[in-house]
């Protein structure tokens, strides 16, 4: 057996969002003519000058000189290129934004640009921060010491190289004179910042996930492509189309719909988890939870989908249902839900058990749809596939939201779920708490504890619907005589 | 003993990759220059042949089949040094290869980034080749010649990682590293004593740094001057009493 080592060969995979840098690369070395260039100036510090030192308004200006643009545009496309790490602030340096007034800012140097081919490596890291540890003699911020910590841990067969490189690194910077130094050391912490942002800040470096295809490399588009892609566009001329009045009168209303419910557009209720580490907002939106919130039992008025899709609502219409006794649509539409999704080996028997209880004329739960799909589905049971149901349960879900649905909107017991809902108020956490609810945070609720309380469910309902069936037989049976 | 030997060598390739990426950083920006091409290309041979003589000295010792646990744990590890040091080595290649392509040094209208750096890496050039001083002796084509010449050489070095996979079996996670978290801060006592004074550009670096620079340098000014009015009123005093005695 060889023992290869993962060397990747990076070349293989490219990051598809960064194709732009090879025309920022472009720009930014036209921005260093000494002619039309930006221009720079000296900074002075104690007794060292250092030259090449730029404003950010000159940046601004130049830009909007050479590309034209609006105002915004242009702040945007400043602050991309300190997002992206070609130029870095001397001032605020965690903070890449491009800043339309006098704050300085340097040109980083063409080995810590960002690349389509070469990736920051974790190697790499550790002996930029070892060397840190040296020059702050062991004082390293806290998300340094945690990155320090994690990457001893699994690096740890090649520490000594990483150590022993540190120290000469560190030895061979000390070579070079006082001003330079000074500037390489400003490089590197940019170019970390980069790479290795500090925790709550916004990193440009996300990228997707990596291709075959080089996108910077030209396509040569072949005779055969260029055939396809006619026979595709003459077929989408031939289909028929919405128009798009209605199409677009539908996206608004689902906008307005919506647009309270959406994480993005308004805050979530009490906090977003995700920005927080605190998660209440899971807890209370739970399967199981007793009183629901606010926004849930709203979104369960928008249509009879929603409320069959949160499985919450679904039980709070069993509830409704069962007391208006006409339970057996939303019975046979869980079943047909079920014959969908469950495993193929369970198909038959399934099939079987629901047309026993459902279709046959005189079954305990019959439903009621029309002569032609009940013949329809009766004969697909012959041969039963997951989709034999489609039919019924489509007609099914129709009957249920024409009439069923509207009934329940109105109903005490929706009412009643509406008063009782809970409405949290936002949590405001000051960046101290944020910190500490990072470090608390749990890992939750084993899914095999989810998994098994679902089973017990599952259980007690089969245990209490099988009476309930006789009784509801009998009432039929009198309601027909 | 071969594993001194091994180390030292080991210690002098380590030195010169790092100031060879030290080299590299300065590529493409203000401080670079045709002695800086031509560092580059002296470093890189310094690199190649101790990265052979390592390679053979070390493949010798681990093909030995004779020597005791302790020992061959002890090579593999110097091995994983060897072929970490080499790894960094051909990325810092291959990436001196695509910048010295984008910045050509001979066209006529020649945009190098204004980094800051003006300074020349003389220095840095003459700790790796372990001389005192550097002579420059390369002519004016330096950067093309020396491009073609480097892509023979990225491939060579490959070429020589591939045949030390093949050829010696070392499985680089079971290495233990000696070194625990930290241990950069205790070999360095002299050197961080030196670096009274570095300073940092950002205000919020801490400013306890700058200002122990300063109050550093302050109380050894007003020493100095203290010194120097006393040794000018005891010249005074002797001047006076010289004069008295006249």
């Amino acid at each position: 057996m060889t023992i290869r080592t993962v060397r990747p060969n990076r070349v293989q995979h490219f990051r598809p969002r960064t194709h732009c840098f090879k025309k920022l690369e472009a720009m930014v070395v036209e921005m260093q003519d000494p002619n039309s260039g930006v221009k720079g100036s000296e900074q002075k510090l104690n007794v060292n000058t250092i030259p090449h030192v730029i404003t950010g308004e000159d940046v601004i200006a130049w830009i909007t000189t050479k590309m034209k643009t609006t105002p915004e545009e242009v702040q945007a496309f400043g602050t991309m290129l300190v997002a992206y790490g070609y130029i870095y602030p001397l001032q605020n340096h965690k903070k890449l934004v491009m800043c339309n007034d006098t704050s300085l800012y340097r040109f980083q140097t063409p080995y810590f640009w960002p690349t389509q081919n070469w990736v920051a490596e974790d190697s790499d890291y550790a002996i930029y921060l070892a060397k840190r540890n040296i020059r702050k003699k062991g004082m390293l911020e806290p998300y340094e010491q945690a990155h320090y910590n994690h990457l001893h841990d699994w690096l740890n067969h090649k520490w000594d190289f990483i150590v022993m490189q540190a120290t000469e690194q560190y030895r061979a910077g000390k070579e070079r004179k006082k001003p330079d130094r000074v500037v390489f050391d400003c490089q590197e912490r940019a170019y970390w910042i980069v790479n290795r942002p500090p925790p709550r800040t916004h990193s440009a470096m996300d990228t997707g996930p990596e291709r075959l295809i080089d996108p910077t490399a030209d396509e040569k588009i072949t005779f055969d492509a260029y055939r396809r892609m006619n026979l595709f566009y003459q077929q989408a001329i031939m289909r028929s189309k919405v128009k798009s009045s209605v199409s677009l009168g539908a996206l608004a209303k689902y906008v307005t719909t919506y647009k309270n419910h959406d994480p993005f557009l308004a805050p979530c209720l009490p906090s977003n988890p995700w920005q927080t580490d605190n998660d209440t907002y899971w807890t209370y939106n739970m399967r199981r939870v007793d009183v629901p919130t606010k926004m849930r039992v709203e979104r369960w008025s928008f249509s009879l989908f929603e409320l069959l899709s949160d499985l919450r609502g679904r039980d709070d219409f069993k509830v409704f249902l069962k007391k208006e006794f006409s339970g057996e649509n939303l019975a046979f539409w869980e079943a047909a839900e079920e014959l969908k999704w469950g495993t193929a080996s369970s198909m038959p028997s399934k099939a079987e058990t629901i047309f026993k209880t459902f279709l046959v004329p005189g079954a305990p739960r019959w439903i009621n749809i029309d002569g032609r799909t009940m013949g329809l589905t009766v004969k697909g049971l012959d041969h039963p596939h997951r989709y034999v149901l489609e039919a019924a349960q489509t007609h099914v879900f129709l009957l249920m939201k024409k009439d069923t649905f509207f009934r329940y909107l109105k109903s005490p017991v929706y009412k009643d779920s509406q008063k009782k809902a809970l409405n949290p108020e936002s949590h405001s956490f000051s960046p101290a708490q944020l910190e500490q609810n990072a470090q608390n945070r749990s890992p939750g609720i084993h899914p095999i504890i989810l998994w098994q309380q679902e089973e017990e469910e599952k259980a007690k309902a089969a245990v209490a619907s099988a009476p309930v069936d006789i009784k509801a037989m009998m009432s039929k049976i009198d309601r027909k005589k | 003993m071969g594993k001194d030997e091994c180390k030292t060598m080991l210690d002098a390739l380590n030195k010169v990759t790092a100031c060879y990426r030290h080299l590299v950083i300065a590529l493409g920006s203000t401080s670079d220059s045709q002695n800086l091409r031509e560092e580059l290309k002296r470093t890189r041979k310094k690199a190649q042949e101790l990265a052979v003589a390592n390679r053979t000295k070390l493949t010798s010792l681990l093909k030995d089949k004779t020597i005791s646990k302790d020992d061959r744990a002890e090579y593999e590890r110097l091995w994983v040094l060897f072929s970490s040091s080499m790894e960094l080595l051909e990325v810092d290649m291959k990436r001196s290869l695509e910048i010295g392509q984008d910045f050509p040094l001979k066209v006529p209208t020649r945009h190098l980034i204004q980094t800051g750096m003006t300074g020349s890496t003389t220095t840095v050039a003459a700790r790796a080749m372990s001389v005192q001083n550097m002579k420059y002796e390369a002519d004016s084509n330096i950067d093309t010649a020396d491009l073609r010449d480097l892509q023979s050489e990225i491939s060579h070095v490959s070429q020589m990682m591939e045949e030390m996979e093949m050829k010696v079996q070392v499985a680089p996670w079971a290495v233990e590293a000696k070194q625990e978290a930290g241990a950069e801060l205790k070999s360095n006592m002299s050197v961080g004593n030196s670096s009274v004074g570095v300073i940092s550009i950002c205000e919020e670096e801490p400013k306890d740094e700058e200002g122990g620079g300063n109050r550093d340098a302050g109380f050894a000014s007003i020493c100095a001057v203290l010194v120097f009015f006393v040794i000018v009123t005891v010249a005074l005093v002797l001047g006076y009493l010289v004069i008295n005695m006249s």
